[in-house]
């Protein structure tokens, strides 16, 4: 009650806020009045009457807008009136403006681009309901590989005892040739258990999800589509349900369509590479080699109240009891438990933080810039202030004005930045790498919004505080004077913040331009990483083979041979071969045990791993691979199987030291009985996993010995290999009219894709701290350029008084030189401390390597030399007459 | 040609001010203007309490908002126009308030600040 009459009497007036005004300069006035009149009735002549009550009076300018304040909406008045004043204050200072404007667009606008996908990757809760309880299930290897693939008997017993969790299921991805209602097309398909769907707690938006009764042996074939698959091939049609669609020659009956926008992808386990568009039940044997190979991905939704921790626990105990139940298989296999969100940002999280990180010191040079802006302007308004401070406004009120005026440039900046968010982001999309994450729902919606608005507030009292406050401290009599000509009183305080500024400026740029020189250094590494292949004028595409029309092997062995005989004979074809995974594929890794022939049976679970690889002798000669020993396959052994091998150079030496491997006879665990195969060449090491990870003993067989129905067609071309692209598809067509051809890409292409995200962190990081040298460069510029004008007199005094140019040169850039130095040792020292953060972003290159150190020592020195030059050599043409007469 | 750049501090407790003005109109049966109450305050506590006449103001302010005192344009005993200051029934009760309270504390200084 008491509150809505105050607010009532606010109310009214406000609306007479004029009158009440005029009323209390009346109510002032008949009070000194009727005090002067008591004092002449003392004895004093009335003018000294009229100063006694003045005095006693206080300041009445200042009692009368402490009045006005008391009715509340005063303080709005004075802001907008605050706002007006330095509206206008900015429009008369337009060059001022701009600078200070762009500058701060500039910080403002990167971190807006580069917190919208922190936002996007790290912020937005995942598309799942109550998506922290669900986590990924992965074994470790027992080299220590994580995120390893599971088998069908491990997950079966994790499901059957993991109580943290409410459900579990398991898929893998394959690519099928999906036909029958148009053009045959090869799709990504998920192979999953059907409780997929009730984990992911997705409801389809058609039909049904898979059901427990699709997963028993004797159950119809059925397949769930994804929303996309159903638009794009059967036109959005309801009646969908009920048909029938053909996967690798097998028909099955969809029975739903999930919803718009479902996606499940673990890019870093998929085969294919890609979203699965269908989904069909995962058949479970019990028994035999199917229940034991590891290629299962595992997702489980915990328990309410259930923690990661306690979860990872339970998965561990159970992983020891499997290793005890099955030593021959789970021998020094772990378990662990990924949240979600780990698993789909985990391995970008630190690069996006330190990004932001980055990004944030690029905005507080910009602020440092600005606030050195506005010192200089300061001294030029010293009158002005004094002035308003002379008339009554305490001090509080100018630093509120100054702050206005700041926050103004803020928001005006933070407007221009969002053009310049805009933008960046579009060319951050563009240039993200593809794998991992997906930036296309990257934009600005109202958080990213909310964080500008907030950033740019901030940055306001960030660069307006300290020169408000230090052109209040002014001491009014000096300055007023002085008649406010040049700096006044508080010049050298001034020029100590100005200097501390440009200091600052100085270390942020040199911590950034030390992690950007250290992450091109490493990204050079990467890039001359020995991959054992050559990548120049390569091309490759993958065939996968519909299962029903080529069940026979010898079907398969023979459509390759007639491929890439027909690929041979193309014009511009050096050679022409295949593999059935390409190096830095990704895809499921896997070690699959053998035995050497003549050794002494290794206790089980021992065994030695090799990778398995089909390939043919046209492969290496394509891929540069070298043939170090022995011989290729022949003809013969590319028709059919004499059960031989290569073995690569890694497996010779880790499992053949001292021996020459060729002769030998091995036994790898990838048949359904032992198969004696005789080592007939060595080869050399290629990195298959990754660039950065060491290569692993492979063992090649030739086609005939382990058919595939998936192949990467390997084509060496003698031009660029992306001409031959259109004719080796009409070759592959020639074999199998309605064969189809997938991922059509250059050697080149795929190792840029690999080195993707070290190229995008290089590119930003190279971006911020060029920006940052350049604001850097710009505020020395200014400060130099601003103490010579300052010493303008000083300096025609010197050389009126026969001081030489290049000694004037030399004082104002040791000048420069020297904050430059300070701000060089302090960004020292916070580099070394700092970019140990990024040593996770780092390849063949320390944290603290001494040559990037010393090149970004001198690469800032010489750009700060630059920058104090030019002021450097105007004050070498100071005129000395003009200089003095200047007084 | 200016004394001081800081406001004067006040020589009173927070609060003491207003709670003169209260006062000083409750003991007077008749609105008195600003004036008036300032030379009330100076001539009762005998020039103890140093009061920068002007801060008067605004603080009457303060009360008005408030709702404790009502201000209606009148005529002073000489003959002129003034504004004119009296007690509503909230600020009586209001005064009697902060005057037990300040009692109460007057009291406990008191307590500490004398020898036993």
């Amino acid at each position: 009650m008491i509150r809505l009459a105050q607010l009532w009497r606010r109310a009214r007036h406000y609306a007479r806020r004029e009158q009440f005004d005029r009323e209390l300069a009346e109510e002032m006035r008949f009070h000194l009045e009727m005090k002067a009149e008591e004092y002449v009735a003392a004895g004093m002549s009335p003018e000294e009457a009229r100063r006694a009550a003045r005095r006693q009076f206080g300041n009445e300018t200042r009692l009368r807008e402490s009045s006005r304040e008391t009715w509340g909406f005063a303080s709005m008045e004075t802001l907008l009136q605050d706002v007006r004043f330095g509206a206008r204050v900015l429009a008369k200072h337009r060059g001022f403006t701009a600078v200070a404007v762009v500058t701060l667009a500039l910080g403002i606008g990167a971190n807006t681009a580069i917190f919208s996908v922190v936002n996007e990757l790290l912020l937005r809760p995942l598309p799942f309901r109550d998506a922290g309880r669900l986590v990924m299930l992965w074994e470790v290897s027992p080299a220590g590989r994580r995120q390893n693939s599971t088998s069908r008997a491990n997950f079966r017993a994790w499901r059957e005892q993991g109580a943290s969790f409410e459900g579990m299921a398991a898929f893998s991805d394959q690519r099928l040739n999906l036909s029958g209602a148009g053009d045959p097309e090869e799709v990504s398909v998920q192979l999953a258990t059907p409780e997929l769907f009730r984990v992911l707690d997705v409801k389809p938006a058609l039909g049904r999800a898979l059901a427990e009764e699709d997963a028993g042996p004797d159950a119809p074939d059925v397949a769930v589509l994804s929303h996309g698959l159903w638009q794009r091939r059967f036109g959005g049609d309801p009646a969908v349900v009920g048909r029938s669609i053909t996967l690798n020659g097998t028909p099955r009956t969809v029975v739903g369509v999930l919803p718009a926008g479902f996606q499940w992808h673990i890019k870093q386990r998929s085969s294919t590479g890609r979203p699965a568009e269908i989904w069909v039940p995962l058949a479970m044997p019990t028994e035999g080699a199917a229940a034991r190979g590891r290629f299962l991905s595992v997702v489980a939704r915990m328990k309410p109240g259930v923690t990661v921790e306690q979860a990872a626990a339970e998965m561990k105990t159970i992983a020891a009891r499997l290793e005890q139940d099955a030593p021959q298989f789970n021998k020094g296999f772990g378990a662990e438990v990924l949240p979600l969100r780990e698993q789909f940002v985990g391995n970008v999280r630190p690069a996006l933080l330190i990004l932001l990180g980055a990004v944030g010191f690029v905005l507080l040079i910009a602020c440092a810039n600005v606030a050195n802006l506005m010192l200089s302007r300061a001294a030029a308004r010293e009158k002005e202030i004094a002035l308003r401070t002379a008339l009554g406004a305490s001090r509080m009120r100018v630093v509120r004005q100054l702050l206005t005026e700041s926050l103004l440039l803020a928001l005006m900046g933070s407007a221009l930045g969002l053009l310049v968010a805009w933008w960046g982001i579009s060319a951050l999309v563009a240039i993200s790498p593809r794998d991992v994450v997906n930036l296309q729902g990257v934009g600005l919606n109202l958080t990213v919004l909310g964080w500008t608005l907030a950033v740019s507030l901030l940055t306001g009292v960030i660069f307006g505080i300290a020169p408000a406050l230090e052109a209040t401290r002014l001491n009014l009599n000096d300055t007023l004077k002085e008649g406010g000509k040049g700096a006044g009183g508080h010049g050298a305080r001034a020029g100590r913040l100005r200097s501390a500024f440009v200091v600052a400026e100085v270390a942020l740029a040199l911590v950034l331009l030390a992690s950007a020189g250290l992450l091109v250094k490493s990204f050079f590494r990467l890039q001359k990483i020995d991959t054992g292949f050559e990548t120049e004028n390569v091309l490759t595409m993958v065939v996968s083979l519909p299962e029903g029309k080529y069940g026979e092997e010898r079907q398969m062995v023979a459509f390759f041979r007639q491929v890439t005989e027909r690929l041979r004979a193309l014009p511009g074809v050096r050679a022409a071969g295949m593999v059935n995974y390409l190096p830095l594929y990704g895809g499921p890794g896997s070690s699959t045990g053998f035995t050497v022939e003549g050794r002494p049976a290794p206790p089980p679970g021992e065994e030695p791993g090799t990778s398995v690889r089909v390939a043919d002798a046209a492969y290496f000669e394509a891929m540069g691979i070298p043939l170090v020993r022995g011989r290729h396959f022949n003809e013969r052994e590319g028709a059919e199987a004499r059960r031989v091998a290569l073995v690569s150079e890694s497996m010779a030496r880790q499992h053949f030291p001292g021996e020459d491997p060729v002769g030998k006879r091995i036994s790898v665990d990838m048949f359904e009985q032992p198969t004696p195969t005789e080592i007939v060449g060595v080869v050399g090491d290629v990195r298959y996993d990754s660039l950065t990870d060491e290569a692993v003993p492979t063992v090649y067989f030739p086609h005939p010995d382990l058919a595939y129905p998936f192949m990467t067609l390997v084509i060496r071309t003698a031009g660029d290999p992306s001409e031959v692209a259109a004719a080796a598809r009409r070759e592959v067509r020639a074999v199998d009219p309605e064969q189809a051809v997938a991922d059509v890409r250059t050697m080149n292409q795929v190792m840029a894709d690999t080195v993707g995200r070290a190229r995008f962190n290089t590119l930003l990081f190279g971006l911020f701290a060029g920006l940052a040298t350049l604001l850097a460069a710009v505020g020395i510029f200014g400060v130099m350029n601003y103490s010579v004008a300052l010493r303008t007199r000083e300096i025609g005094l010197r050389m009126a008084l026969g001081a030489q140019p290049r000694r004037v040169l030399m004082l104002i850039l040791r000048q420069g030189m020297f904050l430059t130095l300070v701000g060089v040792g302090l960004g020292l020292v916070g580099a070394l401390t700092l970019t140990r953060v990024m040593s996770s972003l780092l390849f063949g290159v320390e944290a603290t390597d001494p040559a990037t150190f010393a090149a970004i020592v001198v690469l800032l020195t010489l750009v700060s030399l630059l920058a104090c030059y030019v002021p450097a050599r105007r004050a070498t043409r100071v005129d000395p007459l003009n200089a003095l007469r200047y007084e | 040609m200016v004394k001081s750049r800081e406001p004067k501090k006040s020589e009173m407790m927070p609060g003491t001010l207003e709670l003169l003005i209260l006062k000083t109109l409750e003991r007077n049966r008749d609105p008195l203007h600003g004036y008036g109450i300032a030379r009330h305050i100076q001539r009762v506590s005998r020039d103890v309490l140093q009061v920068e006449e002007g801060s008067l103001y605004p603080a009457l302010q303060r009360l008005v908002v408030k709702g404790l005192v009502e201000a209606e344009w009148g005529v002073s005993d000489n003959n002129r126009r003034a504004r004119l200051y009296r007690l509503t029934p909230a600020g009586r009760k209001q005064l009697a308030a902060e005057v037990a309270d300040f009692e109460r504390l007057l009291e406990a200084i008191l307590r500490v600040v004398r020898p036993a």
